[in-house]
């Protein structure tokens, strides 16, 4: 029967094919680059309230921080070749309404100009991490710019698409308190996860976005401020992400493959035994 | 065969909406390898269990067959038999627990460190000629403009690179500049981070671009000067063909 013969043929192709994709799946996912340092800041999930304007509040003594080098600003002008903040260990906690971040940093002096910003990208557009600058063979989006000054005593929500763009945003949606003592600044941002400000960055939990962070040492130095504007201590993009709830829906999974492939055996064996049979 | 063939097709349409369409309406979505690998055991079965004879089965699998129904067997090969029945579905749950158990840590990024450059950029040469005083100027402007990042040594250990990632390239690694021609860099000078295609990942780069703040007679001599300071030479035309 030329059926059959095809029909086997098939078969044997079917089962190469499912070998393939067995081995394409059991191939493990490479790496994620990274050296020193951590990589990603993870928004840890809780109940009941975050604490939104408590920089000193116990829970935050729960969250392993990630810990983010920075570098002197030195990428656009005008340049600064040394400056005062050389890392941040950043903590992050939602509750699947309200998000809060905690940036803690050491700065020897406390000053009214000092400064900290958290950086986004805003949908789903890739942005250059320096202030969304314009990129020659990719169309960029806009960045989303989180503010706090210390003489403000508040957050500045902005938004920027290229140098000499940042400006306050109409609708400010972000809270930030800070305090220092004995050298270490603590700054927490707070803000709704979604605010529906198509300028905003939107979050989503279980969703992984970029993120990237900047300081200034507001110290007077010689009747100026030491750092300002373009001069600032920087980081490029890291990860960060709101951790999503657990999801039980893996062990259905788990069982569906598991009974896809016994049925698999069943048949396997039942037609080899009844060919023998007849 | 038309009976059958219909089925199997109609069960395989069934399994993949399914999987793919109404599944995610109350979970999150299944990745594609999975959706893959559940649609090849449910075909496989299907075919197997609409095989019109057995006995042909049994010929196309000889011994692996003989293996899988155990006839005759006891033992060790009972033992195996029952073993390989047991591993399969459960490898299959595993693969499908690592696959879906939620992961820490971000999803791996691959970056094209050398993509092509923009074909006005191939090919060119360098218009200066190396003389030492050439090679000195593009050494001093070198240290002034790119060892912040790049480091006084060519080593990537500049004052300023560990804030970024992509770290500054290592311009001494021979996998870096000595496996380019010069006119790559001085496309990667003039237009840096922000000039790089998609699959680079120019949003993340630090790289400054060169040419709003910089002549291209200074880029032409940092080259002289970024080589020579890093004891590397340049890829050249002959050893690309
Ligand atoms: C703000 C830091 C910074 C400064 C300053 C800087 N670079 Fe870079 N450079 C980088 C980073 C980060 C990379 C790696 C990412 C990329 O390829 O864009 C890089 C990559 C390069 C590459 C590509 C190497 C390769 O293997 O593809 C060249 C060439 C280069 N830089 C030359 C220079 C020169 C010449 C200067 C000075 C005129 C300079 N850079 C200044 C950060 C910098």
């Amino acid at each position: 029967m030329g059926y059959k013969k095809i029909f086997n043929v098939a078969l044997g192709l079917t089962l190469m094919v499912t070998g393939v994709g067995a081995s394409c799946v059991f191939a493990s996912d490479p790496p994620p680059e990274g050296g020193a340092g951590s990589v990603a800041v993870r928004l840890f999930l809780t109940e009941g309230a975050v604490p939104a304007d408590d920089p000193n509040a116990a829970v935050w003594n729960t969250i392993q921080p990630a810990e983010f080098k920075l570098a002197p600003q030195v990428h656009w002008p005008d340049r600064i070749q040394e400056v005062t903040v050389k890392s941040v260990n950043v903590r992050g906690i939602h509750n699947g309404q309200d998000l809060a971040m905690l940036l803690e940093y050491a700065d020897p002096s406390e000053d009214a100009a000092d400064a900290a910003a958290i950086e986004f990208m805003v949908g789903d557009k890739m942005a250059h991490f320096a202030h969304g600058q314009e990129m020659l063979q990719v169309e960029g989006g806009d960045v989303n710019i989180w503010y706090w000054k210390k003489e403000h005593g508040k957050a500045t929500d902005m938004t920027a698409k290229g140098f000499k763009t940042l400006r306050p945003q109409e609708n400010q949606n972000v809270s930030a308190t800070g305090a220092w003592q004995d050298g270490i600044w603590r700054v927490v941002f707070s803000r709704p996860l979604q605010t529906g400000d198509e300028q905003d960055v939107q979050v989503t939990p279980g969703e992984w976005r970029n993120v990237a962070f900047a300081f200034w040492d507001g110290e007077i130095v010689d009747g100026a401020v030491k750092e300002k504007g373009s001069q600032k201590a920087v980081s490029s993009w890291w990860y960060f992400r709101a951790e999503p709830p657990p999801d039980n829906s893996i062990y259905g999974y788990v069982v569906l493959g598991i009974v896809l492939a016994a049925g698999f055996e069943f048949f396997l064996v039942r037609k080899i035994r009844r060919g023998n049979e007849s | 065969m038309k009976g059958p063939l219909a089925k199997t097709a109609i069960l395989l349409v069934g399994m993949y909406v399914f999987l793919k369409f109404v599944l995610p309406l109350v979970t999150a979505p299944l990745p594609a390898s999975l959706i893959f690998l559940y649609l090849a055991l449910t075909l496989a079965s299907a075919m197997i269990f609409y095989t019109m004879s057995g006995g042909s089965l049994d010929e196309f699998m000889g011994p692996v067959g003989r293996f899988l129904t155990g006839s005759g067997q006891a033992g060790v090969a009972g033992t195996a038999r029952i073993l390989v029945f047991v591993v399969f579905p459960l490898l299959v749950g595993w693969q499908t627990y690592t696959r879906l158990a939620p992961s820490d840590m971000p999803p791996a990024e691959n970056r094209t460190i050398h993509p092509a450059p923009p074909g006005e950029f191939v090919g060119l040469a360098n218009p200066y000629p190396t003389t030492p005083e050439n090679v000195m100027m593009g050494k001093g402007l070198y240290a002034a403009f790119c060892s912040p990042c790049h480091g006084a040594n060519f080593d990537g250990k500049g004052p300023a690179a560990v804030g970024f990632n992509p770290p500054p390239a290592n311009f001494s690694d021979p996998g870096t500049i000595a496996q380019l021609q010069e006119s790559y860099l001085f496309w990667r000078i003039k237009k840096g981070g922000v000039g790089l295609p998609v699959e680079a990942m120019p949003w993340k780069s630090a790289m400054p671009r060169w040419e709003v703040e910089l002549p291209d007679e200074w880029i032409w001599k940092i080259i002289m000067g970024e080589y020579d300071g890093a004891g590397q030479s340049p890829r050249t035309w002959e050893e690309e063909e």
